[in-house]
Protein backbone atom coordinates (compact mmCIF):
# COMPACT_ATOMS: atom_id res chain seq x y z
CA UNK A 1 0.00 0.00 0.00
CA UNK A 2 1.15 3.67 -0.47
CA UNK A 3 2.18 5.49 2.21
CA UNK A 4 -0.56 7.26 3.27
CA UNK A 5 -1.03 10.32 6.18
CA UNK A 6 -3.21 9.57 9.09
CA UNK A 7 -4.27 11.66 10.99
CA UNK A 8 -6.37 11.57 14.47
CA UNK A 9 -8.59 14.16 15.89
CA UNK A 10 -9.95 14.26 18.94
CA UNK A 11 -12.73 16.43 19.79
CA UNK A 12 -15.66 17.46 22.55
CA UNK A 13 -17.98 15.01 20.50
CA UNK A 14 -15.98 11.52 19.45
CA UNK A 15 -12.78 11.04 17.32
CA UNK A 16 -12.14 11.46 13.75
CA UNK A 17 -10.05 10.06 11.40
CA UNK A 18 -8.84 11.67 8.44
CA UNK A 19 -6.63 10.53 5.31
CA UNK A 20 -4.35 11.32 2.34
CA UNK A 21 -2.33 10.56 0.12
CA UNK A 22 1.63 11.11 0.75
CA UNK A 23 1.42 15.02 -0.98
CA UNK A 24 -1.08 15.59 1.76
CA UNK A 25 -3.15 17.99 -1.24
CA UNK A 26 -6.96 16.27 -0.27
CA UNK A 27 -8.05 14.50 3.20
CA UNK A 28 -10.72 12.50 3.53
CA UNK A 29 -12.80 12.90 6.59
CA UNK A 30 -14.65 10.11 8.61
CA UNK A 31 -16.22 9.65 12.16
CA UNK A 32 -17.24 11.09 14.39
CA UNK A 33 -17.01 7.80 16.18
CA UNK A 34 -17.85 7.28 19.82
CA UNK A 35 -19.91 10.32 18.77
CA UNK A 36 -20.91 12.58 21.67
CA UNK A 37 -18.93 11.90 23.90
CA UNK A 38 -15.04 13.94 24.81
CA UNK A 39 -11.67 12.42 23.17
CA UNK A 40 -8.61 13.99 25.21
CA UNK A 41 -6.33 11.20 23.76
CA UNK A 42 -5.74 9.66 20.92
CA UNK A 43 -2.90 7.52 19.60
CA UNK A 44 -1.83 5.85 15.60
CA UNK A 45 -0.05 3.09 16.48
CA UNK A 46 2.48 2.14 13.47
CA UNK A 47 4.39 -1.24 15.59
CA UNK A 48 3.01 -4.21 13.39
CA UNK A 49 -0.36 -3.62 11.93
CA UNK A 50 -1.42 -0.06 12.48
CA UNK A 51 -4.00 0.44 15.22
CA UNK A 52 -5.69 3.72 16.63
CA UNK A 53 -6.84 4.46 19.55
CA UNK A 54 -8.91 6.93 21.46
CA UNK A 55 -9.91 7.63 24.42
CA UNK A 56 -13.75 8.19 25.14
CA UNK A 57 -14.24 10.02 28.28
CA UNK A 58 -17.60 10.03 29.05
CA UNK A 59 -18.84 11.75 31.69
CA UNK A 60 -22.11 9.69 32.53
CA UNK A 61 -20.82 6.17 31.81
CA UNK A 62 -17.26 6.22 32.12
CA UNK A 63 -14.23 6.08 30.59
CA UNK A 64 -13.54 3.68 27.63
CA UNK A 65 -11.01 3.24 25.36
CA UNK A 66 -11.47 2.65 21.35
CA UNK A 67 -9.50 0.69 18.91
CA UNK A 68 -9.60 0.46 15.49
CA UNK A 69 -7.71 -1.97 13.45
CA UNK A 70 -9.00 -1.00 10.08
CA UNK A 71 -7.33 2.30 9.79
CA UNK A 72 -10.39 4.13 11.42
CA UNK A 73 -12.91 3.01 8.88
CA UNK A 74 -14.50 1.16 12.48
CA UNK A 75 -13.67 1.53 16.35
CA UNK A 76 -14.39 -0.94 18.98
CA UNK A 77 -14.18 -0.71 22.95
CA UNK A 78 -11.18 -2.97 24.24
CA UNK A 79 -12.53 -5.67 27.05
CA UNK A 80 -11.36 -3.23 29.20
CA UNK A 81 -10.60 0.72 30.43
CA UNK A 82 -7.69 1.93 32.97
CA UNK A 83 -9.52 1.49 36.71
CA UNK A 84 -7.83 2.54 40.23
CA UNK A 85 -8.19 -0.92 42.60
CA UNK A 86 -11.21 -0.85 44.27
CA UNK A 87 -10.14 -0.52 47.67
CA UNK A 88 -7.73 2.33 46.53
CA UNK A 89 -10.29 5.16 46.76
CA UNK A 90 -9.84 7.09 43.77
CA UNK A 91 -12.14 6.84 40.66
CA UNK A 92 -10.83 7.63 36.87
CA UNK A 93 -12.00 10.95 35.56
CA UNK A 94 -10.50 11.17 32.14
CA UNK A 95 -7.78 9.95 30.13
CA UNK A 96 -5.23 12.56 28.91
CA UNK A 97 -2.39 10.51 27.27
CA UNK A 98 -2.15 7.23 25.15
CA UNK A 99 1.88 6.16 24.10
CA UNK A 100 3.16 3.13 22.99
CA UNK A 101 5.49 0.97 25.49
CA UNK A 102 8.48 -1.68 24.56
CA UNK A 103 6.79 -4.15 23.70
CA UNK A 104 5.00 -4.71 20.33
CA UNK A 105 1.29 -4.39 21.99
CA UNK A 106 2.23 -2.68 25.55
CA UNK A 107 0.57 0.57 26.23
CA UNK A 108 0.89 3.54 28.57
CA UNK A 109 -1.85 5.93 29.63
CA UNK A 110 -1.65 8.27 31.78
CA UNK A 111 -4.71 9.46 33.20
CA UNK A 112 -7.10 11.54 35.69
CA UNK A 113 -6.78 12.03 38.55
CA UNK A 114 -2.84 12.03 37.61
CA UNK A 115 -1.77 8.20 37.74
CA UNK A 116 -0.38 5.76 35.26
CA UNK A 117 -1.21 2.66 33.54
CA UNK A 118 -0.05 -0.18 31.50
CA UNK A 119 -1.44 -2.83 29.17
CA UNK A 120 0.27 -5.52 27.93
CA UNK A 121 -2.48 -6.90 25.17
CA UNK A 122 -3.48 -3.83 23.48
CA UNK A 123 -5.88 -2.20 25.80
CA UNK A 124 -8.08 -5.39 26.89
CA UNK A 125 -5.81 -5.50 30.33
CA UNK A 126 -4.72 -2.52 32.31
CA UNK A 127 -2.50 -2.53 35.73
CA UNK A 128 -1.45 0.24 37.80
CA UNK A 129 2.23 1.59 37.91
CA UNK A 130 2.49 2.17 41.39
CA UNK A 131 5.93 3.73 41.42
CA UNK A 132 4.05 6.75 39.77
CA UNK A 133 0.03 6.56 40.98
CA UNK A 134 1.49 5.34 44.59
CA UNK A 135 4.47 8.43 45.10
CA UNK A 136 4.17 9.91 48.18
CA UNK A 137 3.77 13.32 46.43
CA UNK A 138 0.58 11.56 44.66
CA UNK A 139 -1.98 12.62 47.15
CA UNK A 140 -0.32 16.21 47.48
CA UNK A 141 -0.56 17.34 43.83
CA UNK A 142 -3.66 19.43 43.34
CA UNK A 143 -5.84 20.15 39.76
CA UNK A 144 -5.07 22.71 37.18
CA UNK A 145 -8.38 23.96 35.23
CA UNK A 146 -8.15 20.81 33.15
CA UNK A 147 -7.82 18.54 36.16
CA UNK A 148 -5.31 16.86 37.85
CA UNK A 149 -4.38 15.09 34.82
CA UNK A 150 -1.38 12.92 33.77
CA UNK A 151 -1.21 14.51 30.37
CA UNK A 152 2.86 13.37 28.85
CA UNK A 153 4.20 10.34 28.79
CA UNK A 154 7.80 10.94 26.73
CA UNK A 155 9.56 7.70 26.43
CA UNK A 156 13.80 7.30 26.30
CA UNK A 157 14.71 3.65 26.73
CA UNK A 158 14.77 3.07 30.39
CA UNK A 159 14.03 6.62 31.41
CA UNK A 160 10.66 7.48 31.27
CA UNK A 161 9.44 11.60 31.46
CA UNK A 162 6.06 12.38 33.08
CA UNK A 163 4.35 15.39 33.09
CA UNK A 164 1.22 16.34 35.53
CA UNK A 165 -0.85 19.55 35.78
CA UNK A 166 -0.39 20.29 38.39
CA UNK A 167 2.50 18.15 39.83
CA UNK A 168 4.95 18.65 37.72
CA UNK A 169 7.65 16.90 35.94
CA UNK A 170 8.82 12.77 36.96
CA UNK A 171 11.58 11.00 35.85
CA UNK A 172 12.19 7.04 35.93
CA UNK A 173 15.37 5.62 35.19
CA UNK A 174 14.14 2.22 35.62
CA UNK A 175 11.50 1.67 33.36
CA UNK A 176 8.89 3.06 34.98
CA UNK A 177 9.33 1.04 38.45
CA UNK A 178 10.10 4.25 40.30
CA UNK A 179 9.98 7.58 39.74
CA UNK A 180 11.72 11.18 41.50
CA UNK A 181 10.26 14.44 41.09
CA UNK A 182 13.00 16.49 38.23
CA UNK A 183 12.12 20.09 37.94
CA UNK A 184 15.04 22.10 38.69
CA UNK A 185 14.21 25.27 37.06
CA UNK A 186 11.22 24.94 36.48
CA UNK A 187 9.20 27.71 37.90
CA UNK A 188 5.32 27.58 39.45
CA UNK A 189 3.53 30.87 39.54
CA UNK A 190 0.58 29.84 41.83
CA UNK A 191 2.62 29.17 44.91
CA UNK A 192 4.86 31.39 46.96
CA UNK A 193 7.74 29.16 46.39
CA UNK A 194 8.54 30.14 42.77
CA UNK A 195 10.89 26.86 42.37
CA UNK A 196 8.76 24.11 44.69
CA UNK A 197 10.31 20.07 44.08
CA UNK A 198 7.14 19.67 42.93
CA UNK A 199 3.43 20.84 41.73
CA UNK A 200 4.48 23.03 38.83
CA UNK A 201 2.02 23.13 35.91
CA UNK A 202 3.75 21.61 33.02
CA UNK A 203 1.79 21.34 29.80
CA UNK A 204 3.64 19.28 27.53
CA UNK A 205 6.86 18.04 27.10
CA UNK A 206 9.04 16.89 24.14
CA UNK A 207 12.19 15.31 22.67
CA UNK A 208 13.81 13.82 20.06
CA UNK A 209 16.27 11.14 19.25
CA UNK A 210 19.12 12.94 17.76
CA UNK A 211 19.90 14.86 20.98
CA UNK A 212 20.10 12.12 23.89
CA UNK A 213 19.64 14.17 27.07
CA UNK A 214 17.90 17.11 25.54
CA UNK A 215 13.99 17.96 26.30
CA UNK A 216 12.31 21.12 25.55
CA UNK A 217 9.16 21.70 27.92
CA UNK A 218 6.15 24.03 27.55
CA UNK A 219 5.12 24.89 31.39
CA UNK A 220 2.79 27.29 33.19
CA UNK A 221 3.61 30.66 32.13
CA UNK A 222 2.90 34.10 32.15
CA UNK A 223 4.04 35.62 35.35
CA UNK A 224 6.35 38.03 34.35
CA UNK A 225 4.40 41.03 36.11
CA UNK A 226 3.66 38.86 39.38
CA UNK A 227 4.68 41.60 42.56
CA UNK A 228 3.81 38.90 45.44
CA UNK A 229 5.52 36.67 47.66
CA UNK A 230 8.72 35.28 45.55
CA UNK A 231 8.87 37.98 43.16
CA UNK A 232 8.43 37.92 39.52
CA UNK A 233 8.64 34.76 37.09
CA UNK A 234 9.66 35.90 33.77
CA UNK A 235 10.26 33.03 31.51
CA UNK A 236 9.54 30.07 33.34
CA UNK A 237 6.99 28.76 30.28
CA UNK A 238 9.22 27.34 27.90
CA UNK A 239 11.94 25.42 29.33
CA UNK A 240 14.84 23.11 27.86
CA UNK A 241 16.94 20.44 29.48
CA UNK A 242 20.20 19.48 28.51
CA UNK A 243 20.46 16.81 31.15
CA UNK A 244 17.86 14.27 30.70
CA UNK A 245 15.65 16.60 32.57
CA UNK A 246 17.51 16.64 35.61
CA UNK A 247 17.29 20.81 35.34
CA UNK A 248 15.79 22.69 32.84
CA UNK A 249 16.37 26.95 31.91
CA UNK A 250 14.09 29.21 30.01
CA UNK A 251 14.27 29.52 26.41
CA UNK A 252 11.45 32.01 26.40
CA UNK A 253 13.47 35.00 25.58
CA UNK A 254 11.88 36.39 21.77
CA UNK A 255 8.65 34.89 22.57
CA UNK A 256 5.42 37.24 22.60
CA UNK A 257 4.13 34.88 25.60
CA UNK A 258 6.11 32.33 27.97
CA UNK A 259 2.19 31.32 28.13
CA UNK A 260 1.15 28.14 25.88
CA UNK A 261 -0.32 24.45 25.43
CA UNK A 262 2.03 22.41 23.25
CA UNK A 263 5.31 22.01 22.24
CA UNK A 264 6.55 19.89 19.01
CA UNK A 265 10.07 19.22 17.85
CA UNK A 266 10.46 18.94 14.07
CA UNK A 267 11.36 15.31 13.13
CA UNK A 268 14.61 15.36 11.54
CA UNK A 269 16.11 18.55 13.28
CA UNK A 270 16.38 18.54 17.22
CA UNK A 271 17.43 22.05 17.08
CA UNK A 272 14.18 23.08 15.48
CA UNK A 273 11.13 23.42 18.10
CA UNK A 274 7.65 24.82 18.02
CA UNK A 275 5.22 26.81 20.60
CA UNK A 276 2.00 28.31 20.13
CA UNK A 277 2.03 31.45 22.35
CA UNK A 278 -1.00 32.60 24.03
CA UNK A 279 -1.72 35.64 26.04
CA UNK A 280 -2.56 34.19 29.39
CA UNK A 281 -5.73 36.08 30.41
CA UNK A 282 -7.68 34.89 27.21
CA UNK A 283 -5.75 31.67 25.91
CA UNK A 284 -5.62 33.21 22.58
CA UNK A 285 -2.68 34.65 20.67
CA UNK A 286 -1.85 37.97 21.02
CA UNK A 287 -3.27 40.28 19.49
CA UNK A 288 -5.95 37.60 18.19
CA UNK A 289 -3.59 37.21 15.90
CA UNK A 290 -2.80 33.13 15.52
CA UNK A 291 0.82 32.15 15.02
CA UNK A 292 2.99 29.37 15.45
CA UNK A 293 6.69 30.23 16.21
CA UNK A 294 9.72 28.63 15.69
CA UNK A 295 13.26 28.50 16.52
CA UNK A 296 16.16 26.60 14.99
CA UNK A 297 18.81 26.74 17.16
CA UNK A 298 17.19 24.73 20.18
CA UNK A 299 15.26 27.82 21.88
CA UNK A 300 18.40 30.28 21.66
CA UNK A 301 15.81 32.86 19.20
CA UNK A 302 12.81 32.47 17.72
CA UNK A 303 10.63 33.04 14.64
CA UNK A 304 6.63 33.84 13.90
CA UNK A 305 5.22 32.05 11.25
CA UNK A 306 1.41 33.10 10.62
CA UNK A 307 1.77 33.00 6.69
CA UNK A 308 -2.26 31.62 5.92
CA UNK A 309 -3.35 31.88 9.45
CA UNK A 310 -6.04 34.74 10.45
CA UNK A 311 -4.26 37.68 10.92
CA UNK A 312 -7.18 39.44 13.34
CA UNK A 313 -10.59 38.21 15.29
CA UNK A 314 -9.03 35.06 16.32
CA UNK A 315 -9.81 33.96 19.87
CA UNK A 316 -9.15 30.39 19.67
CA UNK A 317 -7.07 28.06 21.92
CA UNK A 318 -4.56 25.42 20.91
CA UNK A 319 -5.05 22.97 23.51
CA UNK A 320 -1.41 20.58 24.88
CA UNK A 321 -2.17 17.79 22.24
CA UNK A 322 -3.61 19.91 19.37
CA UNK A 323 -0.21 20.60 17.64
CA UNK A 324 1.68 17.17 16.31
CA UNK A 325 4.08 17.40 13.02
CA UNK A 326 4.29 14.20 10.60
CA UNK A 327 7.48 12.58 9.66
CA UNK A 328 7.99 12.99 5.96
CA UNK A 329 10.93 14.40 4.05
CA UNK A 330 9.63 18.26 4.29
CA UNK A 331 7.04 18.21 7.42
CA UNK A 332 3.42 19.87 7.86
CA UNK A 333 2.47 20.58 10.85
CA UNK A 334 -1.28 20.28 12.21
CA UNK A 335 -3.35 22.20 14.44
CA UNK A 336 -6.73 21.62 15.80
CA UNK A 337 -8.06 24.73 17.74
CA UNK A 338 -10.98 25.14 19.97
CA UNK A 339 -13.25 26.89 17.82
CA UNK A 340 -13.38 23.47 15.56
CA UNK A 341 -10.87 24.37 13.14
CA UNK A 342 -7.75 21.80 11.74
CA UNK A 343 -5.23 23.99 9.66
CA UNK A 344 -1.75 22.19 8.20
CA UNK A 345 1.25 23.94 8.34
CA UNK A 346 2.74 22.74 4.82
CA UNK A 347 6.54 22.93 4.29
CA UNK A 348 7.39 23.02 8.44
CA UNK A 349 4.74 25.91 8.79
CA UNK A 350 5.51 27.98 6.13
CA UNK A 351 2.46 27.88 4.33
CA UNK A 352 -1.08 27.32 6.47
CA UNK A 353 -4.14 26.11 5.12
CA UNK A 354 -7.12 25.28 7.00
CA UNK A 355 -8.24 21.63 6.23
CA UNK A 356 -12.08 21.43 7.95
CA UNK A 357 -13.22 24.65 9.15
CA UNK A 358 -16.44 23.55 11.22
CA UNK A 359 -15.62 20.40 13.51
CA UNK A 360 -16.33 20.32 17.68
CA UNK A 361 -13.95 21.45 19.43
CA UNK A 362 -10.27 19.88 18.91
CA UNK A 363 -8.63 18.40 21.95
CA UNK A 364 -6.09 16.55 19.94
CA UNK A 365 -4.39 15.55 17.01
CA UNK A 366 -1.57 13.24 16.36
CA UNK A 367 -0.58 11.96 12.99
CA UNK A 368 1.02 9.19 11.57
CA UNK A 369 2.32 8.15 7.86
CA UNK A 370 1.95 4.53 7.26
CA UNK B 1 -38.07 -13.34 27.10
CA UNK B 2 -34.45 -14.70 28.28
CA UNK B 3 -34.81 -16.11 31.52
CA UNK B 4 -31.90 -16.42 33.77
CA UNK B 5 -31.57 -18.53 37.41
CA UNK B 6 -29.20 -18.41 39.91
CA UNK B 7 -26.25 -16.62 37.14
CA UNK B 8 -27.37 -19.45 34.28
CA UNK B 9 -28.52 -17.54 30.92
CA UNK B 10 -31.46 -20.00 30.02
CA UNK B 11 -32.38 -18.09 26.11
CA UNK B 12 -29.95 -15.60 25.13
CA UNK B 13 -31.76 -12.47 24.51
CA UNK B 14 -32.79 -10.16 21.65
CA UNK B 15 -32.36 -7.03 21.10
CA UNK B 16 -34.59 -4.86 23.80
CA UNK B 17 -35.57 -8.10 25.44
CA UNK B 18 -36.07 -8.41 29.22
CA UNK B 19 -33.62 -10.68 31.14
CA UNK B 20 -34.62 -11.85 34.58
CA UNK B 21 -33.27 -13.18 37.58
CA UNK B 22 -34.82 -14.81 40.65
CA UNK B 23 -32.61 -14.74 43.78
CA UNK B 24 -34.16 -16.05 47.14
CA UNK B 25 -36.93 -14.50 48.52
CA UNK B 26 -36.42 -10.85 48.06
CA UNK B 27 -38.24 -8.48 46.44
CA UNK B 28 -38.53 -8.99 42.47
CA UNK B 29 -37.94 -5.39 41.20
CA UNK B 30 -37.37 -4.54 37.44
CA UNK B 31 -34.47 -2.25 36.41
CA UNK B 32 -35.33 -0.27 33.17
CA UNK B 33 -32.17 0.76 31.16
CA UNK B 34 -31.58 3.94 28.94
CA UNK B 35 -30.26 3.26 25.29
CA UNK B 36 -26.57 3.60 25.87
CA UNK B 37 -26.52 1.26 28.53
CA UNK B 38 -27.84 -2.09 26.70
CA UNK B 39 -25.16 -3.05 24.60
CA UNK B 40 -23.33 -3.75 27.78
CA UNK B 41 -26.49 -6.42 28.88
CA UNK B 42 -26.97 -8.01 25.31
CA UNK B 43 -29.65 -5.30 23.67
CA UNK B 44 -31.75 -6.12 27.05
CA UNK B 45 -34.06 -2.64 27.69
CA UNK B 46 -34.81 -3.96 31.20
CA UNK B 47 -33.33 -6.31 34.22
CA UNK B 48 -35.77 -7.88 36.66
CA UNK B 49 -33.94 -8.60 39.79
CA UNK B 50 -34.76 -9.75 43.06
CA UNK B 51 -33.12 -7.74 45.90
CA UNK B 52 -34.26 -5.38 48.71
CA UNK B 53 -32.71 -2.25 48.88
CA UNK B 54 -30.93 -0.48 45.49
CA UNK B 55 -27.26 -1.42 46.96
CA UNK B 56 -28.27 -4.76 46.98
CA UNK B 57 -29.72 -4.57 43.17
CA UNK B 58 -26.01 -2.96 42.35
CA UNK B 59 -24.77 -5.55 43.98
CA UNK B 60 -26.48 -7.71 42.13
CA UNK B 61 -25.14 -5.62 38.65
CA UNK B 62 -21.69 -5.86 39.88
CA UNK B 63 -21.91 -10.09 40.25
CA UNK B 64 -23.91 -10.24 36.78
CA UNK B 65 -23.59 -7.60 34.84
CA UNK B 66 -20.20 -6.49 35.28
CA UNK B 67 -19.75 -4.71 31.98
CA UNK B 68 -23.22 -2.77 32.52
CA UNK B 69 -22.41 -2.64 36.28
CA UNK B 70 -18.96 -0.17 35.42
CA UNK B 71 -21.35 2.55 33.71
CA UNK B 72 -23.15 2.81 36.49
CA UNK B 73 -20.87 2.85 39.64
CA UNK B 74 -17.33 3.60 39.69
CA UNK B 75 -14.31 1.91 40.79
CA UNK B 76 -15.23 2.63 44.41
CA UNK B 77 -18.70 1.63 44.20
CA UNK B 78 -20.52 4.95 43.73
CA UNK B 79 -22.61 5.59 41.06
CA UNK B 80 -21.46 7.64 38.91
CA UNK B 81 -21.96 11.45 39.37
CA UNK B 82 -23.85 12.23 36.37
CA UNK B 83 -26.17 9.42 36.54
CA UNK B 84 -29.81 9.62 38.77
CA UNK B 85 -30.91 6.63 40.09
CA UNK B 86 -34.86 6.53 40.02
CA UNK B 87 -36.86 3.92 42.64
CA UNK B 88 -40.42 4.58 40.53
CA UNK B 89 -41.06 8.18 40.49
CA UNK B 90 -38.25 9.20 43.42
CA UNK B 91 -34.80 10.01 42.91
CA UNK B 92 -33.03 8.15 45.35
CA UNK B 93 -31.34 11.33 45.99
CA UNK B 94 -34.33 12.47 47.86
CA UNK B 95 -35.22 8.94 49.88
CA UNK B 96 -31.90 6.73 51.56
CA UNK B 97 -29.88 6.96 48.70
CA UNK B 98 -28.86 3.70 47.70
CA UNK B 99 -29.95 2.72 50.98
CA UNK B 100 -33.45 2.30 49.29
CA UNK B 101 -36.09 -0.07 50.13
CA UNK B 102 -37.09 -2.06 47.36
CA UNK B 103 -41.08 -3.37 47.15
CA UNK B 104 -41.88 -5.76 44.83
CA UNK B 105 -42.80 -4.64 41.60
CA UNK B 106 -40.25 -1.45 42.43
CA UNK B 107 -39.40 0.31 38.72
CA UNK B 108 -35.53 1.29 39.21
CA UNK B 109 -34.58 3.84 36.46
CA UNK B 110 -30.89 4.92 35.43
CA UNK B 111 -30.90 7.90 34.15
CA UNK B 112 -28.38 10.27 32.47
CA UNK B 113 -28.53 13.60 34.06
CA UNK B 114 -29.95 16.21 31.99
CA UNK B 115 -27.09 18.55 29.96
CA UNK B 116 -26.55 20.44 27.30
CA UNK B 117 -24.05 22.08 25.20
Amino acid sequence: MADRVILTIGTKKGVFVADAAKPRRNFALRGPFGPGVPVYSTLVDTRGTPRIYASSCNPFFGMKILRSTDMGKTFKETKSAPAFPKDDGRALANIWSLEPGAGKKDLWCGVEPASLFRSPDGGDSWEMVPGISNHEHARKWSPGNGGLCMHTIVRDGNRVHLGISTGGHYLSEDGGETFTASNKGVGAGFAPDPYPEFGQCVHKIARHDDAPGRLYMQNHGGWAEWTGPGGPRPGIGVLRSDDYGRSWRSIASGLPSDFGFPIVVHPHDADTVYVVPLEPQTRSCPGAAPAVWRSENGGGSWNRIARGLPKKESYFTVLRDALDIDQLKSPALYMGTTTGQLWIGREGGEKWECLFDSLPPINNVKVAVV
Amino acid sequence: MAHWSDNVLLQPPGHGDKLTRTVGSAPTITMHLPGPLRPYCAGASELSISAPTVRAALEDLERTQPALYCNVCDETGKVRRHLNVFVNADNVRDLEGIDTMLKPGDVLTVLPAVSGG
